[in-house]
């Protein structure tokens, strides 16, 4: 598997980042209408197009940072950096969604990996990227600790997911800590 | 080290008559150290300030010894998905510093505020890691320690790694 690691742009054997588009919205939906996968995510499943058009035209697209991530041109998931203001500018906010089909093959790793050897350089009053992963989410911990975050703490009834608070495990990778290369 | 009993110390909604109290209380620099408060230019900026932020802010209460304003104490909700967290903030005048002030404000501020707002599970707190006097305030109110965020936030520009506690308002210290 040929990797291009000294080159700048977003792409990592057959897995590639770039921004949505409407035309997304089949390949959209298969994530985004599937419990399985909202089950630890902080919004509820779509239920229908016209809602998952509205999100990706009002959300996704005026987003500072999202992008779909694709295998071989198709998105199967999406990825993103939420950014924070003021005193809290030195922090952003990862988060990540993959289609159940393609979990197991290690695609959200590489697409965090991605996003690690970027984003620093493209925000560069970035100093910490940090994700909040429900308690009993073991395969997205396993996901940031393969990618190069680090544990920090458990943060009791952070979040509320599906109606109910949670406890949330807290990671985080610094500009200064070790980047693995994509 | 002089102690006061609980009932010298109380906390009360915030009066525009303590605005003078207030511009005293930023002024000392050994407060504004872990505050994301700089120094007033001038006593118009300072007023200012306290009229359009600390007077409509959420949560606050003036901390008083015996009556006297000393310091204040306040809860910042949050919203959305996270509305089931608030974080502590507090300040106390340094010469008041060691005297279980902050301490009982804290314990006070707690109850209070769980009382306020029942849909609130978590009170958090974010302590600046070079920090130890207050670190040792919400340990002995009995807030959980529950790790260290590296780089979390900007003190005067800088990023700082701070301790984040919290107590849920099903934990001992308040039942």
């Amino acid at each position: 598997m040929a990797e291009n690691t000294t080159e700048n742009h977003q792409k990592s054997s057959k897995i590639t980042l770039r921004t949505i588009e409407l035309s997304d919205i089949d390949d959209f939906m298969v994530w985004a209408t599937d419990d399985r996968v909202s089950q630890y995510c902080i919004w509820d499943t779509h239920t229908s197009k016209d809602q998952a058009l509205d999100f990706i035209k009002n959300n996704a697209m005026p987003h500072p940072w999202f992008r779909v991530i694709c295998v071989e041109n198709r998105a199967v998931g999406s990825i993103s950096v939420s950014p924070n203001s003021g005193n809290d500018s030195c922090r952003g906010e990862l988060g990540y969604v993959l289609a159940y089909e393609h979990w197991g093959k290690g695609i959200a790793t590489k697409a965090v990996k991605m996003v690690v050897s970027s984003i620093f350089q493209e925000w560069p009053h970035l100093e910490r990227l940090e994700a909040y992963v429900d308690a009993n989410n073991k395969g997205s911990q396993r996901v940031v600790e393969k990618a190069g975050f680090i544990r920090e703490a458990v943060l009791r009834k952070h979040r509320i997911i599906k109606g109910i608070s949670r406890d949330m495990v807290v990671f985080s990778i610094l500009s200064s800590d070790q980047h693995l290369d994509s | 080290m002089e102690r006061h009993s609980d009932s010298d110390i109380t906390i009360r909604p915030l009066d525009i008559s303590d605005s003078e109290d207030f511009i005293n209380l930023y002024a000392d620099e050994k407060v504004r150290k872990f505050s994301s408060r700089d120094a007033f230019t001038s006593k118009e900026a300072a007023i200012e300030y306290f009229m359009s932020t600390d007077i409509p802010h959420p949560w606050i209460r003036a901390i008083c010894l015996s009556g006297r304003p000393v310091g204040s104490i306040s809860v910042s909700p949050f919203y959305g998905t996270e509305k089931c967290r608030a974080e502590l903030g507090y300040v106390v005048a340094s010469d008041c510093w060691g005297r279980g002030i902050a301490t009982a404000a804290v314990k006070m501020a707690a109850k209070a505020v769980f009382v306020d707002w029942g849909h609130l599970e978590r009170l958090e707190a974010v302590v600046d890691v070079e920090n130890p006097g207050s670190q040792r305030v919400m340990e002995k109110v009995g807030f959980k320690r529950e790790g260290v965020l590296r780089k979390y936030y900007l003190l005067k520009g800088r990023p700082r790694d701070a301790v984040i506690f919290s107590l849920l308002s099903t934990d001992d210290p308040l039942s």
